[in-house]
């Protein structure tokens, strides 16, 4: 194990010659692991790079450890660095082409990403990948193959860049009605449920001479609750997904634990997938990843996947599930009703989304509405910028405990 | 006492000499902590020694240990330092009566004498002569406020208090953070720190632990033990065992003076190894009702 350094290097082991060699190769190797999905910072490279002035690089394991420490951040990248560390470090030997030039090793990988992307939509689109880890794993597989072209060539036609503008722009105004809410609510506190605040009771008391006349009581920080969002990506609801999706997905900035699923015929849990994007390329992200985008649905066997799955741990008092569908089931009445009572029992409260109660004349006729309509708390319609301010306002007083 | 680490290997021994079974990963992220002044940033599944690192730590440098156990609703008043307001007001009101000079009694009031030093405040007044050790323990439990308070701690290790002043540590505590990744820190707090996964032992870290924390057990109960963990995590559980279960459950078996496994005593002490009823559920009746997965656990 000893000597464990790439061949490149053992010929010119003395002098500065060898460190910026090296130096440059570690730099080389923090934008490996960034194209690569990992969150490299410039002081994680520098960090690596003082530690490794530390530690005795000609062990391997101990410069395999320096690295490691400084650039992973979190469990899935500790488990994918073993292979692109080796991956990076065990070159061929090629002479010193490789030292001089840290981005030469990653010309090479763009050849083999271009290939990529083609492959990786037919694995995606084995149904059998089900489950968080699946999904994660498929993530950073992703992420690992998915420069900036891979993502160009994905098909992405089905939002328009205004239908995306428009969602944003519903956004903002919902964002500002949360705030509002946050703050109009400084009306005297409950005495009896909170604690003293014993700065301001000092500060008032000075105007008595220091006795304590008036007391005055913090108010209870404002939180705000899970929201967990069940958006229908099938065929029947391609015309509004486009619109209210990217809507959706803004959401998720609300709380700090907000979750996202689709479906069609069955659950994709899609956090990890759009966690760190923008809408734009999260949308993005989705669409590669959901095997069955604009398929046909069911929804109650969606939602006892859900069930079954994450809504365990998700769903509580404390949750706030938003489901968009239009209702059109091709599964059974009975298991959509059974669901839905069993997520209304869990969850604070349930919002369902339908694009078609925006008419007028809509009545919950077909067989998946009617039988979730007791279970909803509140049924609004999706399918214009006023309705989708009407859901900012709804959400903004449930969301808030 | 040890002042400072020159070496992984000196790391690895100074780790074994206070009962803690370190691999040589762990020990290197130790020692580039120590040399770099830079926070730990450690997560792992509950159960496997995290908190323990910190402890070992304070052992190893003699230092004080400060423990920051982080909840929701943690906030700075409860995290830095808190004046002792009913005890000002008291003050106040005696004074008055003692005719004291204001400025005299606007001096004492807000002086130390006054002030509650919550852990952080502490572990930097406390750095005078050796640096502390920090411990931030559970970190996803706090609020993504908090960890934005936390980061300006984290980064100079300063904290102002406009009635005193500002408070410098005059040597940088150790710092531990950990996280049981009930959700995701932000990139910020995990960018100062360094990071590291302590997974799971193998059956031979798991063999040396349980030898080293309870000397008196016998090596080949602690082996069939250690074997019998090592095939439990790999069935599909909730809550899989950790290493602080093994080791209450060797513990427990100690005390009920057994020196093997058998079907038998497994049944009795379940408890302290699974922590659900879905799981002892299921263990008794997919894995004790199977007569060749049975078995398999007393190889």
């Amino acid at each position: 194990m000893k000597r464990g350094l790439p061949t490149s290097y053992n010929q010119d082991t003395k002098g500065s010659a060898f460190v910026s060699g090296l130096a440059a190769r570690v730099i080389g190797f923090g934008y490996f692991l960034k194209q690569r999905g990992f969150r490299v910072y410039q002081s994680s490279i520098q960090d690596a790079l003082r530690s490794l002035e530390r530690v005795d690089i000609y062990r391997k394991d101990e410069f395999f450890d320096a690295l490691r420490a400084n650039l992973v951040s979190s469990d899935l990248e500790w488990t994918q660095f073993s292979g692109l560390f080796d991956q990076y470090w065990t070159v061929p030997a090629e002479g010193d082409k490789g030292a001089a030039e840290p981005g030469g090793k990653d010309q090479e990988e763009g050849k083999e990403k271009k290939v990529s992307p083609k492959n990786l939509i037919e694995i995606e689109q084995e149904p059998g990948e089900k489950g968080d880890k699946g999904v994660e794993q498929g993530w950073m597989r992703k992420i690992g193959y998915s420069p900036v072209s891979g993502v160009e060539k994905a098909d992405v036609g089905k939002f328009e860049k205004e239908d995306i503008a428009v969602a944003q722009l519903a956004l903002k105004r919902i964002m500002g009605s949360f705030k509002t809410a946050k703050t109009r609510r400084l009306h005297k506190v409950h005495q009896k449920r909170s604690l003293m605040d014993f700065p301001k009771v000092a500060r008032k008391s000075l105007k008595y001479g220091g006795i304590p006349m008036e007391l005055f009581y913090k108010e209870k920080k404002k939180r705000l609750k899970r929201l967990v969002i069940l958006a229908d990506v099938s065929g029947s609801m391609e015309r509004y997904a486009r619109f209210v999706i990217p809507f959706l997905l803004g959401l998720r900035g609300i709380g700090p634990k907000a979750e996202v699923f689709v479906f069609s015929t069955s659950l994709a849990h899609v956090t990890p997938l759009v966690r760190h994007l923008d809408v734009e390329k999260a949308l993005k992200e989705m669409v590669r990843k959901v095997p069955e985008w604009s398929g046909g649905t069911r929804i109650g066997y969606s939602l006892h996947q859900f069930n079954q799955g994450h809504g365990a741990t998700l769903i509580d008092r404390r949750a706030v599930v938003i489901i968009l569908s239009d209702g059109w089931d091709l599964g059974a009445k009975e298991l959509l009703r059974r669901e839905m009572a069993q997520l209304n029992s869990k969850a604070h409260c349930t919002i369902w989304l339908n694009p078609l109660a925006g008419d007028p004349a809509f009545e919950p006729i077909c067989r998946g509405m009617q039988a979730a309509l007791p279970y909803i708390d509140y049924l609004l319609p999706a399918n214009s910028l006023e309705s989708l301010k009407r859901v900012g306002y709804v959400l903004s007083r449930v969301m808030i405990h | 006492m040890v002042t400072g680490f020159d070496s992984v290997d000196q790391v690895m021994e100074k780790m074994a000499e206070a009962n803690y079974i370190a691999d040589r990963s762990l020990a290197t992220v130790l020692f580039l902590s120590h040399r770099l002044q830079k926070p730990i940033f450690l997560e792992g599944e509950p159960g496997v020694g995290k908190t323990e690192v910190a402890l070992v730590m304070a052992k190893i440098f003699e230092a004080e240990l400060i423990r920051l156990q982080c909840y929701e609703g943690l906030d700075a008043t409860t995290a830095l330092y808190e004046w002792n307001y009913p005890k000002q007001l008291l003050y106040i009101r005696l004074q008055e009566t003692e005719k004291g000079s204001k400025e005299e009694i606007e001096r004492v009031l807000f002086s130390e004498q006054f002030l509650i030093r919550r852990p952080l405040l502490e572990a930097i007044v406390r750095s005078d002569l050796t640096a502390p050790v920090l411990l931030i323990d559970e970190i996803d439990r706090s609020d993504e406020e908090f960890e934005a308070f936390l980061l300006e701690v984290l980064s100079d290790f300063q904290i102002t208090i406009p009635e005193v002043g500002t408070i410098r540590a005059k040597h940088t505590p150790h710092v531990i953070v950990t996280s049981n990744r009930t959700r995701d820190v932000h990139d910020a707090l995990k960018r100062r720190c360094l990071y590291h996964w302590i997974d799971y032992p193998s059956f031979e870290k798991e063999y040396k632990i349980i030898m080293a924390k309870l000397p008196g057990i016998d090596g080949s109960f602690a082996e069939q033990v250690a074997r019998f963990m090592q095939r439990l995590r790999q069935e599909d559980l909730l809550k899989r065992p950790g290493v602080s279960e093994t080791l209450d459950w060797a513990r427990a078996l100690v005390e009920m003076h057994r020196d093997y496994l058998d079907e038998a005593v497994v049944m009795e002490t379940l408890g302290c190894i699974l922590k659900y009823q879905e799981d002892i559920q299921k263990f008794k009746e997919e894995i004790w009702g199977n007569d060749e997965k049975r078995a398999a656990y007393f190889l």
